[in-house]
């Protein structure tokens, strides 16, 4: 009984341990967040104030200061080209990564490596290029310029990442579907994607996340039309000095919807991430 | 039919009455002409043209800055009377340089007319990106003698020249290191004034300390550029003999002596987090009053008497910044209009330059706005800019023309235009905090420093002296 008592309140102190260190771990990572939240609604006499102000009056002006300017522009810029290149990547890259999966040919691997090749190299690589072949055929300073070069980086992670979760789904659910009657898309659309879900989650999240967060490519390829979140809010660095109260509230907008996207999927993220975590 | 006719007739008699009329007028401008021209004058330069770039749409990028705030409200008058459309955007400092640089390295034509950057303007100029002006000033057609390009100060147009002296550049911006103490009170109660001297300098950090938790010294963390004047003023140089011989000389008594003592600036006698202080956070160091004493250039130590939520208006003191053994080596610098050489329109462009940085332009930059930044001494010279720099009763303007004309003087600014500076600058920042946070003493840091400044030169292509 002793005994007993001794292993639970032993339980016990080990949870209570475990629960602080995650709490602990927890407020470490949250607490650059938390406190660029918190300055973008300081004044900035209260941003350099000394020791730092934990109560203060609120206020909205730097928010407000970013949507009389420029900002939203590059917000909209952003959400399209992200949205944009994510959904074509997907469009085009799932079916991909399921022929891949299920065909035969010796060389698939061969093939799925090549995808990958525009990973491979750091993207500084292809700047030059790019950018003169965009010049060339007019496509510097566009969305469309934008969605195109994020394109060639996500088909091959949505190639990989898919092909990974079809190679995981059993092909005896199709041979079932098609004995039924199924044709090959009907059994892909019908079967194999609504099982993939979490993983098609995973994988867009992931692609929205790298375009969402670019700043290279959008700083050397746009100049004022196209000009995305990440490139404007550094552009609050002016040479007499920084709108510290506009980089916070910006960088608060740019979290935004990424949180939301993250938070309206979260059961299929985790399931799409630890998917085949304990397969042997 | 036959209305189109007659107003097809119309109009040709028209067309005609107008090329009589226009023939006319050429004979008699022909006339007046050759006449001004047999008594030895010289033709206007936009006789007869008065809409001279109707259709041409200029292209201009530059780094933000309150200039071109100022700037923008002019420019619809600019373009009524040029007949031109300026498109001038403007990024952040390390957005506008990163994008110009891939411009002008690929020789496009997407700009007509830029900023040059000064830590740039070595590789720019240098690698023949820029136009030279030289030939634009000396066409009559194209520049008036009353645009006057000698008024620009020396030190003004020191980065925009290059060895012969042709102009790449004229300025817009120039930037003059000088010394404020935002608390000058504090030193006032201890009987000391501003110092002159590094040793003054040391003996005011050290007796202010601790007074009204105020920090003695405050600075931002881009120490090429704040501890030069240290390092120069201690008898040290950056490089050997710019811009001919780069050989770093960071490895000497001199460098090691001028890092221990500005490394000792910062540790002892800086507010908590000194190290990793922007610009901005250093003039906000000031501006709160959590700290005094600044050596940087005049655009962040004008706010500290001008800006409306200044705590420090009425205690802020100015003065040259601190001369060491050897001398008192203030930093200038400055930033000009320059035209890419692959620009479709140069001469539109040439137009805007002098438009922009020309006298009118400029007074009223100084009349209306209070521009303190102006690279003419013929308005430097005017009352009006003493009063504008007049600050907390103290005549800063003639600080900061002194400090223009040394920079131009001496040439020891030249380290700072060469191509190569700003790969190497970041060693010497490493080396300084590295000396600031009590990880090496000078010697060693300067030393380590100058070992991979000479490792990234020669990879580079740069040619080294032995030893």
């Amino acid at each position: 009984m002793s005994t007993s008592t001794d292993y639970h309140s032993h339980l016990k102190w080990q949870r209570f341990w475990l629960h602080a260190l995650v709490i602990v771990l927890v407020l470490l990572v949250m607490f650059p967040f938390v406190w660029l939240l918190i300055m973008s609604f300081k004044t900035i006499d209260d941003i350099f104030a000394w020791p730092p102000k934990w109560l203060f009056v609120p206020t909205l002006e730097n928010y407000t200061g970013l949507w009389e300017g420029d900002f939203p522009k590059s917000f909209a810029n952003s959400l399209i080209v992200s949205v944009g290149s994510t959904a074509i990547a997907i469009l085009l890259g799932v079916p991909g990564a399921y022929a891949l999966s299920r065909m035969d040919m010796g060389k698939s691997n061969q093939l799925s490596i090549l995808i990958l090749a525009s990973r491979m190299a750091p993207p500084i690589a292809f700047t030059i290029p790019y950018f003169l072949a965009y010049r060339y055929i007019g496509l510097l300073d566009s969305r469309l310029g934008l969605i195109i070069i994020y394109l060639t980086f996500n088909l091959s992670l949505v190639v990989w990442l898919m092909r990974s979760f079809f190679d995981a789904t059993p092909r005896a659910l199709e041979e079932a579907a098609w004995i039924d009657g199924a044709s090959l898309w009907q059994s892909f659309v019908k079967i194999i994607l609504p099982l993939s879900g979490p993983g098609l989650a995973a994988t867009a999240i992931l692609c929205f996340l790298y375009s969402w967060n670019d700043f290279f490519f959008a700083l050397i390829l746009t100049r004022t039309e196209a000009t995305t979140a990440p490139v404007a809010i550094v552009n609050f660095m002016n040479y007499e000095g920084w709108a510290w109260g506009k980089i916070a509230a910006g960088g608060a907008m740019v979290m935004l919807p990424v949180l939301v996207f993250s938070f309206l999927v979260r059961r299929f993220l985790i399931q799409g991430m630890t998917a085949g975590a304990i397969k042997g | 039919m036959d209305l189109d006719r007659q107003n097809r007739s119309s109009g040709a008699r028209a067309t005609l009455g107008a090329a009589r009329l226009h023939r006319r007028q050429l004979l008699q401008s022909a006339l007046a002409g050759s006449a001004a021209l047999a008594v030895g004058l010289r033709a206007p330069a936009v006789l007869g043209q008065a809409k001279q770039f109707a259709g041409v749409t200029l292209q201009g990028a530059s780094f933000a800055s309150t200039f071109f705030g100022y700037l923008e409200n002019y420019i619809p008058e600019f373009e009524e009377a040029t007949g031109m459309k300026v498109n001038f955007e403007t990024n952040a400092f390390p957005v506008f340089n990163q994008r110009t640089d891939l411009e002008l390295s690929t020789q496009g034509s997407a700009l007509d007319v830029i900023n040059v950057t000064f830590i740039y303007s070595g590789r720019w100029i240098g690698a023949g990106w820029v136009e030279n002006l030289k030939p634009y000033l000396e066409d009559p057609n194209l520049t008036p003698d009353d645009w006057d390009p000698q008024d620009f100060v020396g030190g003004t147009m020191a980065s925009l020249s290059d060895a012969n002296g042709d102009p790449y550049g004229f300025p817009w911006e120039a930037g003059a290191m000088i010394m404020a103490a935002a608390r000058a009170d504090l030193l006032e109660q201890k009987g000391l004034g501003l110092p002159t001297t590094f040793d003054e300098l040391m003996n005011v950090c050290d007796q202010t300390k601790g007074m009204e938790r105020v920090a003695p010294f405050t600075a931002d963390k881009l120490h090429h550029w704040n501890w030069i004047p240290y390092l120069m003023g201690f008898g040290g140089t950056v490089f050997k003999d710019p811009p001919a011989n780069l050989t770093p000389t960071w490895d000497t008594p001199q460098a090691a002596e001028a890092a221990d003592f500005y490394g000792r600036l910062l540790s002892e006698y800086g507010p908590p987090g000194v190290l990793s202080f922007t610009d901005d956070q250093a003039m906000q160091s000031q501006k709160t009053g959590r700290a005094n004493m600044r050596t940087q250039a005049i655009t962040w130590m004008v706010p500290l008497a001008k800006d409306p939520d200044s705590r420090v208006k009425d205690t802020v003191r100015y003065g040259l910044v601190p001369s060491g053994p050897s001398g008192a080596f203030p930093g200038s610098n400055s930033h000009g209009f320059g035209i890419p050489v692959g620009s479709k329109n140069k001469e539109a462009a040439w137009e805007f330059i002098k438009w922009a940085v020309g006298k009118q332009t400029t007074l009223r930059m100084l009349e209306q706005h209070g521009y303190p930044s102006i690279c003419r001494r013929s308005i430097i010279d005017t009352e009006l800019f003493k009063e504008t720099l007049t600050l907390n009763g103290q005549d800063v303007a003639s600080l900061y023309l002194e400090v223009l004309e040394l920079g131009g003087k001496g040439g020891y600014m030249k380290y700072r235009t060469v191509p190569q500076f700003p790969q190497v600058g970041d060693k010497l920042n490493k080396a300084i905090e590295k000396v600031a946070t009590g990880q090496a003493t000078g010697l060693e840091a300067m030393a380590e420093a100058q070992a991979e400044a000479v490792a990234d030169l020669k990879k580079s292509g740069v040619q080294i002296d032995a030893g």
